[in-house]
């Protein structure tokens, strides 16, 4: 069939024309015997998805529609196709007459005459564009959210290897086990310390450790018992001999793992081992002990010899002599004061401090203590205000103690004010008693630790004799008589010590 | 009868009660006193606690079972923190902190006496 007949035959079918025209994908129709195989036929179709009127497309090979857009693959796998003279389905980008890009889907299919030869190529274009773009963006959130999975694995990788160095790093042990006990892990502080490997450790459970040396009864109460109704549980103590390594003191923090998801129930443990701490504390509080025992031994010797002295002043010795001798005695006194204390903190950190409990009226307590102090010191002036008629059960020398230790203090650091001030009031079911002085003060960071044993501030440390154990036994009175202490201070206005006690009803 | 390891004390202790006009015999070593005791047979021992060798409350044991002188009164010095418990626990007839006064101690030693 000649070209003229084969386009005379289509359109002197008028119902194909329509129908070709109907169609919304592109159609065109090239004669392959012609050179450059042209384009002979386009449906109306072809027309809108190319921008181009049928008149500028007669005649042009198809690769009109590719403009400038010459290095695409497909290209090569149509050329191909063409000469080999068979079907392909190609996705390429053309562009329309107005230049803007659409993506083609081009189907080409060769006809083929009685002889075998092929005469033409049917095209049928669809115009992708919208798909393409929707399959590109698919493709690009797909790559962006693979991308972010490598980042946040990185990520989570990273934060992993962080934790575990830290865990590794730290000074104290630290277990992970599961709702049954079994050890999921121990980082190497517990390896080292318990002096076990991680094969014997890891997968067992806790209690097993070691042929049962962790079999110990006050962990299997914190674990079993108190720590599913309390968590986390601080600071549990717990004292086990370890057939290898010794009596062992530890301090435990528990903590059961309560947020859904796949570590709950899974129990923290980090064990402090505060044997040697405890052993230093001992040692400390045996040295105090002796050291202030085997002081007060001359000390008795020479306060024994003043006495006797005194006794032996002659009848006519001059006032400078038994003055003298006066301020030997209260020099002693003042020594064994301070040797006292030293013995009282180390008494109070064994427990051994004895507090005899009596009931006693508080008002006449504090009179007979400002008393003492006034005959003591005449020279300052120390207002005082008890009438709160309340009686308290307690250590009446101790508490005696704390006021007098309050009132000396505030005697103390007032260098250039002689007045003090002694309240006592009744605060609810309390007395609270008061000492006011106008003094220096003390500045707001050493308010909060004037109360621990042996703290004395940078800058009375030099100006100020003393040892910084008076506020620490004044604490531990008042807390073993279930009072508080406390104290407002502004610097350069002054101090005021408060204390409370608990009132015994008549 | 005075007992205790500490010369000073001894000495001061001896003065203040002979000034009071008391005979006192003095030991330094504690593994004399039971035989300075049975050799000079005291009214009263006043005895330290701690002591090289045998320690005050040992020796305070040792008289309480011994049957001619459990009764011997005795009071016990001390500088130590539980002193007055041990000498309680001990059977002491009194007990007086170091440092003393001189004054509490003669009226301790003449009230025991008494007693």
């Amino acid at each position: 069939m000649t070209n003229e007949n084969l386009i005379g035959s289509i359109v002197n079918h008028d119902i194909y024309l329509k129908a070709l025209n109907s169609a919304t994908s592109g159609i065109i129709i090239t004669d392959n015997k012609l050179p450059d195989n042209p384009i002979i036929y386009c449906n109306k179709a072809f027309e809108k998805i190319s921008g181009y009127t049928y008149n500028e497309i007669i005649g042009h090979n198809c690769r009109f529609l590719q403009a400038q857009d010459r290095s695409q693959e497909e290209r090569r796998i149509l050329r191909e196709a063409v000469k080999e003279n068979r079907e392909c389905i190609i996705e390429i980008r053309n562009y329309k007459k107005n230049g803007s890009l659409f993506w083609n889907e081009l189907i080409i299919s060769p006809v083929t005459n009685d002889a075998g030869e092929t005469t033409h190529f049917i095209g049928v274009q669809n115009d992708i564009t919208y798909r393409k773009k929707v399959e590109l963006e698919i493709r690009e959130q797909k790559e962006n959210i693979e991308r972010k999975i490598v980042e946040r694995t990185k990520e989570l990788e990273d934060s992993q290897a962080f934790l575990a160095s830290i865990i590794q790093t730290v000074r104290e042990s630290l277990l992970v086990l599961d709702s049954n006990y079994q050890v999921l892990s121990a980082n190497s502080h517990f390896l080292n310390s318990f002096k076990v490997s991680e094969q014997d450790t890891v997968g067992k459970i806790l209690f097993e450790l070691g042929n049962h040396q962790w079999d110990i009864e006050a962990l299997k109460m914190l674990l079993t018992k108190i720590l599913p109704t309390n968590n986390p549980v601080i600071d549990f103590e717990v004292e086990h001999d370890f057939p290898h390594i010794g009596k062992k003191i530890m301090l435990l923090n528990a903590h059961r793992i309560e947020f859904e998801g796949q570590y709950k129930d899974r129990i923290l443990i980090a064990i402090e081992d505060i044997t040697d701490k405890k052993e230093i504390d001992r040692r400390k509080d045996d040295f105090l002990s002796i050291a202030s025992h085997e002081l007060k031994t001359p000390l008795t010797t020479i306060k024994g010899f003043v006495q006797l002295l005194e006794k032996m002043v002659p009848d006519d010795s001059s006032e400078k002599f038994r003055l003298t001798l006066a301020k030997v005695s209260q020099n002693v006194d003042r020594l064994n004061n301070l040797i006292s204390e030293l013995l009282d903190t180390s008494k109070i950190q064994s427990g051994n401090i004895e507090i005899h409990k009596e009931l006693f009226e508080i008002d006449k307590l504090i009179h007979d203590t400002v008393e003492n102090l006034t005959i003591a010191t005449p020279e300052n002036q120390i207002a005082l205000k008890a009438d709160t008629d309340a009686l308290v059960l307690g250590d009446e020398l101790q508490i005696s103690q704390v006021v007098s230790n309050l009132i000396s203090n505030a005697i103390k650091y007032s260098p250039d004010s002689k007045k003090v001030e002694v309240h006592c009031n009744r605060v609810g079911n309390f007395v609270k008693i008061s000492v006011r002085d106008y003094g220096m003060g003390i500045n707001q960071q050493d308010q909060s630790k004037i109360f621990e044993r042996f703290f004395r501030a940078r800058h009375i440390q030099k100006k100020f004799p003393g040892m910084g154990i008076g506020l620490y036994i004044c604490q531990e009175i008042v807390a073993s008589h279930q009072g508080t202490i406390w104290v407002e201070s502004e610097v350069g206005a002054g101090s005021t010590f408060s204390f409370t006690l608990p009132i015994v009803e008549k | 009868m005075i007992c205790d390891d500490d010369l000073g004390i001894l000495e001061v202790l001896e003065m203040m009660l002979e000034l009071e006009g008391f005979q006192v015999y003095t030991e330094s070593n504690s593994t004399n006193l039971m035989q300075q005791i049975r050799q000079n047979t005291p009214d009263l021992l006043l005895m330290d606690l701690w002591m090289p060798v045998l320690s005050g409350d040992q020796l305070l044991k040792t008289i309480r079972t011994s049957p001619e002188l459990t009764s011997l009164p005795v009071i016990i010095l001390s500088a130590s923190v539980d002193g007055n418990q041990i000498a309680q626990n001990a059977g002491a007839n009194a007990f007086v902190p170091k440092p003393f006064n001189m004054d509490d101690i003669i009226s301790v030693v003449k009230s025991t006496l008494q007693n």
